[in-house]
């Protein structure tokens, strides 16, 4: 599996929030890679996974993981879901909630093994829990046993729907931890669904950027963020909701994106061209700002 | 923000740190910037771009003398100065274009800056940022991956 090149070539008509839309991803994979999927939501990056898996069927097209077909419509195959060796992770957990950790994990394998059972608890620090149910689980807690319970079958394909967004802060930085050890764990080829930037920056080998559909991009993070839209400098956009004059020059009060105030100076020539409610980007060289740890 | 038209004359690379050499009105300008992995494809030699930064970076020297690490140094004539409680703007003459620094105003007052006056303008390397060709000072903000 880790050399097999993954050859994903699927069409499908789908009706999103923003009307009917062709999904078209045409990309061949190299086995053993972490790949993110990032784009809006309704861009099409649930619907790929579930296609891989064989949750969905594509309208027409081939998939193909090195010599085995998994997909192809010409010729009449789909393999059906429980073939295909995919560790599933979504975002609401989807746990049993009546079986403990340990039967939940324990769910996930195609023969019974107690051993590897154990160890994915012992891996995922989850032994001291393995008799608790679901619902007496943290979040991130919940998430990890999902992890293990998709780890649980030795996947080759570990595809993971958003598995932190329910999660916040300290946690979310530790459940990324948490991914990059399952994807080590057999060097399952890992597809992560995500629209946050700091998981592509720590996670991702390479990034499909999709938007409506397509492929609009595709590289590592570096080359598909940095160049062209950070430039290895600080960048962040915002609304102009306050314009001050203060002393010789004007002082600018910016609410970003993140719901974060910023206060900007700016000089005459800068302002005839601003006015309040406009969209701006704060901008910086990588040199000037500092840094503390919080 | 401070936008001079430049023509890049040399590029130096160590790992991500990249040294333009560039000049601008016969006055020679470096920028230190830091990029990915490749430049982007305008940041060549010979590549006429533009010069950024901002007027708070800007200091002013009169009769400059001895050494100084700054090796931007831009002359220029005063043409305004406005004058607050605290800071002042001083609008400079350099070559054709028009460049604004931001002082104290116990600092203009101690250059005893008046216009015409002659001063020679530094900035920092690490403070100028490279813009894919803005024609004139009055071009608006230059798309996120033209910076």
């Amino acid at each position: 599996m880790e050399n097999d090149v993954i050859e994903i070539d699927v069409q499908k008509e789908l009706v999103s929030a923003h009307g009917r839309m062709t999904l078209t991803i045409k990309v061949k994979l190299l086995g053993g890679e972490l790949v993110v999927l990032f784009g809006e939501s309704g861009a099409g990056k649930t619907t790929l996974l579930r296609m891989i898996s064989g949750l969905t069927n594509p309208d027409r097209g081939i998939l193909k993981v090195g010599n085995s077909v998994w997909f192809d419509s010409d010729a009449g195959i789909n393999k059906p879901p429980q073939e295909r060796n995919i560790g599933f992770v979504f975002q609401d957990y989807a746990l049993f909630p009546n079986m403990s950790v340990f039967n939940n994990v324990a769910y996930g394998q195609t023969q019974g093994d107690k051993c590897y059972v154990n160890e994915l608890l012992q891996k995922f620090g989850l032994e001291e829990l393995s008799a608790r149910k679901p619902d007496k689980l943290s979040g991130g807690q919940r998430q990890r046993v999902a992890l293990a319970r998709a780890l649980a079958r030795k996947p080759d394909f570990l595809l993971l729907d958003e598995p932190l967004s329910a999660l916040d802060g300290d946690i979310r930085t530790s459940l990324q931890n948490e991914i990059l050890k399952a994807h080590g764990i057999n060097n399952a080829t890992t597809l992560l669904v995500s629209h946050d930037l700091t998981e592509v920056f720590r996670l991702a080998h390479k990034v499909l950027q999709i938007k409506n559909g397509t492929i609009t991009g595709m590289g590592k993070p570096d080359q598909l963020f940095l160049n062209n839209q950070i430039s290895g400098k600080v960048q962040i956009t915002g609304s102009i909701v306050k314009i001050q004059k203060q002393d010789a020059f004007y002082l600018l009060t910016v609410v970003t994106g993140m719901n974060q105030i910023l206060k900007v100076t700016a000089f005459q020539n800068d302002i005839e061209k601003l006015s309040e409610g406009d969209r701006v980007m704060v901008f910086s060289k990588a040199f000037s700002p500092l840094i503390l740890k919080m | 923000m401070n936008v001079i038209p430049v023509l890049i004359e040399a590029i130096t690379c160590s790992d991500g740190v990249v040294l333009v050499d560039m000049q601008s009105d016969n006055c020679w300008l470096s920028a230190i910037l830091v990029e990915g992995d490749e430049l982007p494809t305008w940041l060549t030699k010979g590549a006429a771009v533009s010069a950024v930064f901002k007027e708070s970076e800007l200091s002013i020297a009169v009769n400059l003398s001895g050494k100084i690490s700054l090796r931007n140094r831009l002359p220029c004539t005063v043409q305004k100065i406005e004058c607050g409680e605290i800071m002042s703007v001083v609008s400079l003459k350099f070559g054709q274009h028009l460049i604004q620094s931001a002082i104290t105003t116990r600092s203009a007052k101690a250059l005893e800056l008046n216009t015409g006056l002659e001063v020679t303008a530094l900035i920092k390397a690490n403070e100028v940022f490279l813009v894919q060709s803005i024609k004139n000072a009055q071009a608006p903000i230059p798309h996120p991956h033209q910076l």
